[in-house]
């Protein structure tokens, strides 16, 4: 009996032991990182303490000089809301395009990601050559990051939408196109045996053994990615692939103050709109969709 | 049995398509024909795309004909890569620091303030709203050019996503932890301590870790508007048409991304299953 | 005529001399017209046997040949063929859950005929027709529209049974069909497979969990057990002791 107890209690030390040493590493470890990186970034608290100022002071500059009494007067009068916004329509127009940009891409990126998946899924790829290939492929995609492609896009197709489009539509391929092969992965093959012992091919298999069960999942990442996208086009214009962003790097680099909180104003509430309609859209699907 | 009979058994499977499901039909119609009047909004055709593709060609080849490479300047394109992970590293640390106490207050186990909390979360979500690369641009108003912009924006943006995901975790969690320490009289910082804690530590490791990995790949964006890193090299020889270097950069990029996602998934495993 | 033989029939899992024999020479020939029942325990080797049938598993050796042409060496448009005049239900029925149990059973077609439109769910009116046809000989014509998941697993057999209909299948092979359902609906299920063998001439084989349905549904019984046959013939033929041998299997 005590030759149990004692074996436990030393067992027990040991682990403890073990656990304070991989903590101790860890905090080190973690500890010699931010010494690392500050250096390397050169960050320390009297540069903070010297930028925050002059971001006080640019924010203060963006920031609109409301005045409560003159807030709905027309756009000629300083401190009304229209003065503020007299860009308004082309802003809305610019919206509209960045709002078409996202859809577009979602939407193309969506079909060429669905039918790559089939292929860089382990389960259902016909044939390992195609496996590797196509996931080698669609991790190439999503691993440039988008403003890469938008630059090239741009240089090749000319400053506008198109450029954004394209480098989104790619990108959106290979991000989606990962996710939805890590969905099929996870599918029950049942349905599709059955179409195969009946003598059905790889097609068919495909189409009914697995879209159906596998189509509430992706819809949802679909969307996701959509929000994700509209996140996108309001930037891609920074290097001249069009949408709203072509016009905020003007005004920030032209240093309009004002119009640069217009325009972010009008950012986030696109942004927070599409958030919320698409959350809904997506509680809704995973309760229940039809084919 | 005659056909007719048959029919008859099920008439709505033999209707047309627009008669069966006219919803479904409906939408189809709708986005083909949003679809095409987009298109020719925007002015695409198939020709500019193919007269692009044209234009892309001479950039292909001068991508892998590497040449001249004592210009290249290697220990330039190193302290990029350096110094874009040294900016993800830390701001993907401060911003999980901030988040920890940030989560709790947001959450409604801990305090019952309904109207703090509400006013949290709109914060968060106004600055989520705001891409990073905006708030890379007026950080490197306020810092200059550089990493630190950089690491800045990694920061804010961090403080919006990981803050509203570590709240939606401290809401999520089991309760009867909480309420057994609650019920011993502790103080809140104890129920905090004991109850919370232990269970969403790993979740929140789980998170940054991931974030990390995309903040790896945020970091190289944020580049291209002067906020440091490797993407500032890689637009500057964009820019410069030195085809064959952004190649090679980029690469670079995505093997460093690799190795970050890889190392990162490991740890994931490993503090999820420990 | 339509006679299936199986000869020689070794399954092996595992690459290395010593892996499992799930089949262990099976040398069997049924008749057009059959209907016979395979009983065993678990793991006796009886659903792998089945698969081979239609190459759903690949035999090690042997060989099984369908009126004189060789199944096991058939490959691609042949393959698919053969397939199609083998219809499989399974235990789990194997439907999709989410659509509608017509488009379950029109599913039945692709093996036979199939082009483009049957990715955007259109099928020919005539196969609509024979679909409801089959659908309502089994009694289930009113659920056309229903979503499979929606029905009871007796059900949900049933339909897998009427899409294994719309292959015009000369054999039915069925792995433990009632092993997910109560008496009652077994016993309908049973009835309807039985119904087929009888007037479609279709040639049933039917692995089988319980002794006493085997007995009671098919003139001819296949007891397995370790991969090899241990006994095939009339049910009355069973003796106590290897009833005993195989009886092992109800009390699982």
């Amino acid at each position: 009996m005590n030759n149990i107890l004692e074996n436990y209690s030393k067992n027990y030390s040991e682990q403890i032991k073990k656990r304070r040493f991989w903590n101790i590493f860890i905090v080190l470890g973690l500890f010699i990182a931010i010494l690392i990186s500050s250096s390397i970034i050169d960050f320390n608290v009297t540069r903070i303490a010297s930028g925050i100022p002059r971001l006080g002071d640019y924010i203060a500059k963006i920031l609109p000089n409301l005045d409560t009494n003159l807030l709905f007067a027309n756009s000629q009068i300083e401190g009304s809301v229209p003065y503020w916004y007299f860009n308004f329509k082309k802003y809305i127009i610019l919206l509209y395009e960045t709002f078409n940009m996202a859809v577009l891409s979602t939407l193309f990126g969506f079909v060429f990601a669905l039918l790559l998946s089939f292929f860089s899924a382990k389960n259902i790829t016909p044939n390992v050559f195609s496996f590797y290939f196509v996931k080698r492929f669609l991790e190439f995609l999503r691993g440039v990051p988008e403003i890469i492609f938008a630059i090239l896009f741009v240089w090749a197709l000319g400053v506008g939408p198109l450029a954004g489009i394209i480098a989104m539509t790619i990108h959106t391929t290979g991000a989606l196109g990962k996710l939805f092969s890590e969905v099929h992965e996870n599918a029950d093959l049942k349905s599709c045996e059955a179409i195969r012992s009946s003598g059905g091919g790889w097609i068919p298999q495909m189409r009914y053994g697995i879209l159906p069960q596998v189509l509430p999942n992706i819809i949802s990442y679909a969307l996701l990615r959509f929000e994700i996208n509209i996140r996108a086009s309001t930037v891609i214009g920074f290097v001249g692939a069009g949408g709203i962003g072509q016009e905020l790097y003007l005004v920030i680099n032209f240093n309009y103050y004002e119009e640069v909180s217009a325009i972010i104003l009008l950012i986030i509430l696109t942004v927070i709109t599409i958030d919320i309609t698409s959350g809904a859209l997506r509680q809704r699907i995973i309760k229940g969709v039809h084919d | 049995m005659t056909d007719k009979n048959v029919i008859s058994l099920c008439p709505k499977a033999f209707l047309p398509l627009w008669r069966r499901s006219p919803v479904g039909f409906l939408i189809i119609i709708l986005s083909i024909v949003y679809v095409g009047f987009t298109i020719h909004f925007f002015g695409f055709s198939l020709t500019k795309i193919l007269g692009g593709l044209v234009n892309m060609k001479p950039i292909l080849t001068a991508m892998f004909l590497w040449q001249d490479f004592s210009t290249w300047n290697f220990s330039v394109i190193f302290t990029g890569l350096a110094q874009t992970l040294a900016m993800a590293f830390l701001g993907t640390f401060l911003a999980t620091l901030v988040c920890i106490p940030i989560s709790f207050l947001a959450s409604k186990r801990i305090f019952r303030f309904a109207f703090l909390r509400f006013f949290i979360k709109r914060i968060l979500d106004l600055i989520r709203g705001v891409d990073i690369l905006i708030w890379a641009i007026i950080y490197v108003r306020a810092f200059g050019l550089g990493p630190l912009a950089g690491l800045m924006s990694i920061f804010t943006a961090d403080v919006g996503t990981l803050g509203k995901l570590f709240s939606e975790a401290a809401d999520n969690a089991d309760t009867k932890q909480i309420e057994g320490i609650e019920s011993s009289g502790s103080n809140k910082l104890t129920v905090i301590r004991f109850g919370l804690v232990p269970q969403i530590i790993p979740i929140f490791i789980s998170q940054s870790l991931y974030f990390f990995e995309s903040n790896t790949r945020s970091a190289v964006i944020l580049g291209v508007v002067g906020a440091g890193g490797i993407g500032l090299q890689l637009t500057e020889r964009m820019k410069a048409q030195y085809w064959d270097q952004s190649l090679f950069i980029i690469i670079l990029i995505l093997v460093m991304v690799s190795i970050i996602d890889t190392l990162s998934r490991a740890i994931r495993k490993k503090v999820i299953d420990g | 005529m339509g006679s299936l033989q199986l000869n020689s029939l070794i399954k092996q899992f595992g690459k290395s001399s010593d892996g499992r024999l799930a089949v262990a020479d099976i040398t069997l020939e049924v008749t057009q017209g059959e209907m016979v029942g395979i009983i065993g325990k678990s793991g006796a080797g009886k659903s792998t046997l089945l698969r081979m049938i239609n190459r759903l598993v690949e035999p090690t050796s042997g060989s099984i040949s369908f009126d004189g042409t060789d199944v096991t060496s058939l490959k691609g448009k042949a393959l698919k063929k053969w397939r199609s005049e083998c219809a499989m239900i399974f235990q789990q029925f194997h439907l999709i859950d989410r659509l509608d149990v017509l488009t379950n059973v029109l599913t039945g077609t692709l093996g036979r005929r199939y082009n483009i439109l049957n990715i955007f769910k259109i099928f020919p009116k005539e196969e609509k027709i024979n679909a409801l046809k089959a659908l309502h000989k089994l009694d289930l014509s009113n659920k056309a529209l229903q979503r499979v998941e929606t029905l009871s697993g007796g059900e949900q057999q049933r339909v897998a049974i009427a899409r294994a209909l719309m292959q015009k299948p000369k054999i039915l092979l069925a792995d433990e069909p009632i092993s997910s359902l109560d008496p009652k609906n077994s016993k309908i299920v049973m009835d309807d497979i039985k119904k087929i063998n009888n007037d479609e001439g279709i040639t049933v084989i039917c692995n089988l969990h319980s002794l006493e349905v085997a007995k009671q549904y098919s003139r001819r019984l296949i007891g397995l057990s370790e991969g090899k046959i241990v006994f095939d013939g009339p049910p009355e033929n069973l003796t106590q002791k290897l009833s005993q041998e195989l009886y092992d299997l109800e009390n699982e």
